[in-house]
């Protein structure tokens, strides 16, 4: 099975960012690192790889530092790499992105000779999550697309997949090629070996050139901060049942019963 | 309580409550946790007075007072420390630095900073690395104070490359039992200036002063750090593999064993596998967690390359990278949850942490084994593969109290015989306190504990000072 992930590289997310003095996020010392939800598309395409065969392309939009994010990737699991390196998109432009990655998965497809039966995305990057970019990516490739995986299987030219809903999950089944997107699952990206981490550090990593876009559907008109939350009410009476008729007054006088 | 030392009079408290307006508490507004630090099994106190001092002037007046009325004093920080030195086993006065959480300034040119003594290492950690700057200190509890981590000359997992705190107390102010105030030290790399006294408050555990600033050394934070988590079959290959590392030069900044059993169950307290238990069909029983640090990402890869040829010619299984932030976080979150995981799953629980050479941990933990079967607890062990600390716990959750104190009394003179045969001490990090008193003294030797009681006079000559703990009665 031919395998495509594709992956984002964004700020570390457990590190706080605040806007600095320009108006722009802050990222001093959020080190660059593969978004998670990728980390745990690629984790279940690798597993999935491990029970049906195949092989595992990444594909990174970005420049030079985007090459340390497919490396990081070619170390657990992934076969080979490419960086979609082109012309600087706005960064609410996910139909741009999307084009572009079309327009890149279509080049591999046809200098590899065969195309992918599986493609990959995270369900939302850290840093802008809109969500988009899989759907989007799906639309332009003309492929069904199934979002929000915990879990999935393929199996005679369709994927069956678990998909996360707001009240559990659901199976949902889509013939090959499809386009899916992957939230957390129940398991965690494994560690590289020393072994895997050497090779992938040796690996060249080509560089497409993305085709330029037309302009951006959407446009950024402000950035700001979510407001401090605000200090919440303690509640303490003399006992706990007179906490509690006391915090449902509360409640009901602020209208949330 | 023992001939000479008074109880707290209503005057003293008067006393106390105008040296300190508003942070006195008596009696029944003393606040549970002022009894007992985190190993209760120690034994708890109400003190029946607590003091919360935000001043060395403050603390200046309350040890004047009473050493005046010969009331005991017991100082404390976070109270997170492990052998009852923080508790007050003679009752009198607890005087609590925890409000006095201050840092109070960065020398970048000398790299020191100076804080007073309530502010927790976690705080510190974090506003140095803001600084650019590295605290190396790093024991496993974050939130204890730096006053308490000087007390006790802690330790901590970068040990093994950087030192424990003395290393990086360069000078502080400390209070004498009778009130008089010092400075001791200086913001110099070097000294030889008659015998070292700052040296001698680093570990005296509140018994000969109380420590109330301090002036640390920092260092420039590495750029780059990197882990490894070494798979071994059994434990033998993986305490082998650690001298050979120590030998190659490469130089760890952290270097930790760890065995299956105590693995699995801080994973399920955490409720997230980390750490495979299998490797190509052959079970895991030990880890090793190694961690370096460096200029640059090229330099840590090469130095991790040469560490894994050591690891793995050593007889490791496979070797794991943690080079992203979450591996890292991951890796190292589950080696520090494992005091709590064991807090959380056992009623009764002792422990210690002998120190014992490097050659002999493999040694000494095979002894730990083969006597534990004759208990009724069960013993849990982990520790600092890179300078021979070993926190060995004994749990039990069915065994009574009394036949658990008695059955753990028994093996830690065991323990402990082994460990000073061996070459060993009896604590490497958490110190004496209350609770390992009296293996101190059959370990150290009566003209060792004779000395350590005179220096106890010279410093305190009432013994007001945080009364039985280390050498005292």
């Amino acid at each position: 099975m031919e395998i495509l992930v594709c992956i984002k590289q964004v700020p570390d997310d457990s590190v706080a960012v605040r806007l600095g003095p320009d108006g722009q996020p802050d990222l001093t010392g959020a080190a660059m690192v593969v978004n998670a939800f990728d980390t745990y598309a690629l984790e279940m395409a690798a597993r999935l790889k491990e029970s049906a065969g195949g092989r595992i392309t990444v594909l990174c939009m970005g420049g030079e530092t985007a090459k340390d994010a497919v490396k990081t990737c070619l170390a657990v699991g992934a076969e080979r790499g490419f960086v979609l390196a082109g012309p600087e998109l706005a960064p609410t432009d996910t139909l741009g992105k999307a084009a572009a990655l079309a327009a890149a998965v279509r080049q591999l497809e046809e200098e590899g000779g065969q195309p992918f039966d599986l493609i990959f995305c995270g369900r939302e990057a850290t840093d802008r999550p809109t969500g988009q970019t899989g759907p989007q990516l799906a639309e332009r490739l003309g492929l069904p697309v199934i979002t929000d995986l915990v879990d999935i299987a393929a199996d005679g030219g369709r994927v069956s997949a678990k998909q996360e809903t707001e009240e559990g999950w659901r199976r949902v089944e889509a013939a090959l090629p499809a386009l899916v997107t992957v939230t957390k699952p129940a398991y965690d990206p494994r560690y590289p070996t020393i072994k895997s981490k050497l090779a992938a550090r040796k690996m060249a990593i080509p560089v497409l050139s993305a085709e330029a876009q037309p302009g951006p559907a959407a446009a950024q008109l402000r950035l700001f901060e979510p407001p401090r939350r605000q200090a919440g009410v303690r509640v303490k009476e003399e006992n706990a049942e007179l906490s509690a008729i006391r915090a449902v007054e509360l409640m009901a006088a602020a209208k949330v019963l | 309580m023992p001939a000479g030392y008074q109880e707290v009079t209503p005057d003293l408290i008067e006393a106390l409550r105008a040296a300190v307006p508003g942070r006195v508490s008596v009696g029944g507004e003393v606040n549970e946790d002022f009894s007992h630090d985190e190993m209760p099994i120690y034994g708890k106190a109400m003190p029946p007075v607590v003091v919360e001092a935000k001043t060395t002037e403050e603390v200046a007046a309350v040890m004047r007072l009473c050493n005046e009325a010969r009331v005991p004093v017991v100082p404390r920080g976070a109270g997170t420390g492990l052998v009852g030195g923080a508790v007050a086993t003679h009752g009198g006065v607890m005087l609590s630095t925890a409000r006095m959480n201050r840092i109070l300034g960065y020398d970048p040119e000398n790299m020191v900073v100076r804080v007073q003594a309530g502010v927790l290492l976690n705080d510190l950690a974090e506003d140095a690395a803001k600084q650019g700057f590295l605290y190396p200190p790093d024991p496993g509890e974050k939130f204890a104070t730096l006053g308490g981590n000087a007390a006790t000359n802690a330790g901590g997992m970068r040990a093994v490359k950087y030192g424990t705190t003395r290393d990086y107390v360069r000078a502080m102010t400390v209070v004498l039992p009778t009130g008089e105030v010092l400075q001791l030290g200086a913001s110099v790399s070097k000294s030889s200036s008659g015998y070292s006294l700052l040296n001698l408050m680093i570990g005296s555990e509140g018994t000969l002063g109380v420590i109330t600033e301090l002036t640390l050394k920092l260092i420039p934070a590495p750029k780059e750090v990197i882990s490894l988590v070494v798979l071994y079959e059994d434990l033998e290959a993986c305490i082998g593999s650690v001298p050979k590392l120590m030998r190659s030069g490469l130089q760890p900044q952290a270097l930790e064993f760890m065995e299956r059993e105590i693995v699995r169950l801080s994973e399920s307290y955490l409720g997230k596998s980390t750490f495979p238990q299998v490797f190509e069909g052959t079970e895991v029983n030990a880890y090793l967690l190694v961690t370096f640090d460096g200029e640059s990402e090229d330099a840590l890869t090469d130095l991790i390359e040469q560490a894994s040829e050591v690891v793995l010619e050593a007889g490791a299984l496979d070797v794991l990278v943690a080079d992203t932030p979450q591996l890292k976080k991951d890796a190292w979150a589950a080696r520090s949850t494992f005091l709590e995981a064991i807090s959380a799953n056992t009623k009764l629980l002792d422990e210690s942490d002998v120190v014992v050479p490097v050659n002999e941990i493999a040694n000494y933990l095979g002894y730990i084994k083969q006597i534990a079967g004759g208990y009724d607890f069960e013993v849990k062990s982990f520790g600092h593969a890179g300078d021979g600390n070993l926190h060995i716990y004994n749990c039990s959750n069915t065994m009574e109290q009394a036949e658990f104190e008695r059955q753990v009394a028994d093996f830690m003179r065991k323990a402990y015989a082994k460990a000073t045969e061996l070459g060993g001490q009896i604590s490497g990090e958490h110190g004496i306190g209350h609770g390992k008193r009296q293996y101190l003294a059959s370990m150290a030797g009566p003209e060792v504990m004779r000395l350590m009681a005179g220096i106890k006079r010279v410093f305190d000559p009432n013994g007001i000072l945080n009364p039985g703990k280390v050498c005292g009665e």
